[in-house]
């Protein structure tokens, strides 16, 4: 390949690309946390074959799982806009996330709630605790040490998702690295520092889930 | 047998000197393959656009067919986006971009420019009753454009120099989305080509849609680009413009595509940038 790579430039715009970066890191842990805050009752609804809230969460769950998030991006933007309501390209963005994240966290809790045996609900009730109580201190800490890898990965894949907002314009750092390359056309090179840029923010919520967890979890996970 | 062995010394010796000798130029691959891999962004009428039978058209198209004729091998039209032109170019997908590229310095330093071979201007699109009068009064309203593309980055650095901000500006991904954006009332104006706007003017979506003030002291001026080693299939594609201009293409071109003759104006121009 006869190309040679001058990185000079990239150096100079490396403030415009943190502040994508920092975009990017904003908007898939506010979406994990909606994800985890809605996941958590739909999972919990699911089970209990809820009569209003089961059908609910299984229509969300297909959508989210069966359809591609660049097309939930694209009708969270373009599609709500054309019946009218116009989400910026960040909120959009958020809103897709978050309603992925809540269908794929569903059936994780699901699987992290069954996992746990019928028994404790049982001693749970004996002690007499009310069923709030029991799910507030018996099982919800059980069930979140069960899946918090599964949960982890799902948190990378919002991570790298993210980068789809450059579909409506978001200013994250696939968004920002694409502009900057316009102006110099040095592609390679503003798409190889992003690539390093998305390693490090996902080894860094990497470690800092992991310290989250073993400060939740007393270390056992 | 010793002679075998020589004679084996002096091929392989041979085969190694081979790529040095026979170094071909991109010129010397186009012309051995037969084929001339003509990148073209489609999104952008009515440089670039998908005719009614779904097959690529557009002045930009019709240059490619110019030049491969002039070349004398058979054209094969890769529709790109903004943003691969240059990896198109670099991972050898095409021998040659005509895509509106403006000619700027900076990117010069990455891709090779021929002379120019076309001028735009810059303009702002928006809805009947959107009260702009002068350029300055994008201030007030929410503004888009495509990704990626020299009248982004113009708008962008004109509003930087006003200090209007950025919040009431909006990316596109591509020139397709800005004016659905604009359709669906996302920005209350758009900043474009003034070709593209008045291809768009003709359609009846847009028949309530007017053109605006263009973006002040500026013209885009645009040239094909390939990759910047490639100094003398550089210079065929310099003369390849001399002849369009010289031989009536551009005239002919124009006039499929803006419904007149170039305008006296714009060949000066490519004249006086070459």
């Amino acid at each position: 390949m006869d190309y040679e790579f001058h990185w000079s430039i990239v150096w100079r715009h490396m403030p415009e690309m943190l502040q994508g970066a920092f975009v990017t890191l904003h908007v898939s842990v506010l979406s994990m946390l909606i994800g985890i805050l809605i996941a958590t009752p739909l999972a919990i609804a699911k089970l209990n074959h809820n009569k209003f809230f089961s059908p609910i969460a299984t229509v969300w769950v297909e959508i989210a799982r069966n359809t591609p998030g660049l097309f939930q991006i694209y009708m969270a933007y373009f599609g709500l806009g054309a019946l009218g309501i116009h989400l910026s390209p960040y909120v959009a963005v958020l809103c897709a996330l978050a309603f992925v994240n809540t269908g794929y966290l569903t059936e994780t809790f699901r699987g992290g709630f069954q996992s746990i045996p019928k028994t404790q609900y049982s001693a749970a009730k004996s002690l007499g605790m009310s069923r709030f109580q029991s799910y507030r201190h018996i099982i919800l800490p059980q069930m979140f040490r069960r899946i918090y890898h599964p949960m982890t990965n799902q948190f990378i894949w919002a991570i790298l998702m993210s980068s789809l907002g450059i579909l409506v314009g978001m200013n994250e750092l696939s968004g920002e690295t694409q502009r900057l390359q316009s102006l110099s056309f040095r592609t390679l090179e503003f798409f190889i520092v992003a690539a390093v840029m998305y390693f490090i923010i996902t080894k860094l919520v990497l470690l800092s889930t992991a310290l989250i967890a073993r400060k939740l979890f007393k270390g056992e996970i | 047998m010793k002679m075998l062995k020589n004679i084996a010394v002096i091929a392989i010796a041979l085969s190694l000197l081979v790529p040095v000798i026979s170094s071909a130029d991109q010129l010397d691959k186009v012309i051995k393959r037969g084929q001339l891999n003509c990148g073209v962004v489609l999104d952008f009428p009515p440089m670039g656009y998908f005719d009614r039978n779904n097959k690529p058209a557009g002045f930009d198209v019709d240059y490619c067919h110019d030049l491969g004729s002039a070349l004398g091998v058979k054209v094969n039209v890769l529709n790109l986006t903004w943003g691969e032109r240059i990896p198109s170019l670099i991972s050898g997908k095409t021998d040659v971009v005509i895509g509106s590229t403006s000619d700027t310095l900076e990117r010069a330093k990455s891709v090779g420019f021929t002379y120019p071979y076309f001028v735009f201007k810059f303009q702002t699109f928006s809805k009947k009753g959107v009260n702009i009068n002068t350029f300055d009064d994008l201030k007030h309203i929410k503004v888009g454009a495509a990704l990626g593309t020299t009248y982004e980055t113009e708008y962008l650095a004109y509003a930087k120099k006003k200090g209007w901000g950025k919040n009431n500006y909006t990316a596109f991904k591509s020139e397709n989305d800005a004016y659905l954006g604009l359709y669906q009332g996302k920005v209350d104006a758009i900043i474009s080509t003034n070709t593209n706007i008045a291809t768009k003017l003709q359609t009846k979506e847009f028949k309530d849609y007017v053109a605006g003030p263009f973006v002040p002291h500026y013209d885009d001026i645009v040239g094909i680009i390939t990759k910047r080693s490639e100094v003398s299939w550089i210079n065929y594609l310099n003369l390849f413009l001399v002849h369009q201009i010289r031989d009536g293409n551009l005239n002919k071109h124009h006039n499929t595509h803006f419904g007149t003759d170039a305008p006296a104006g714009l060949i000066q121009t490519l004249r006086d940038n070459k």
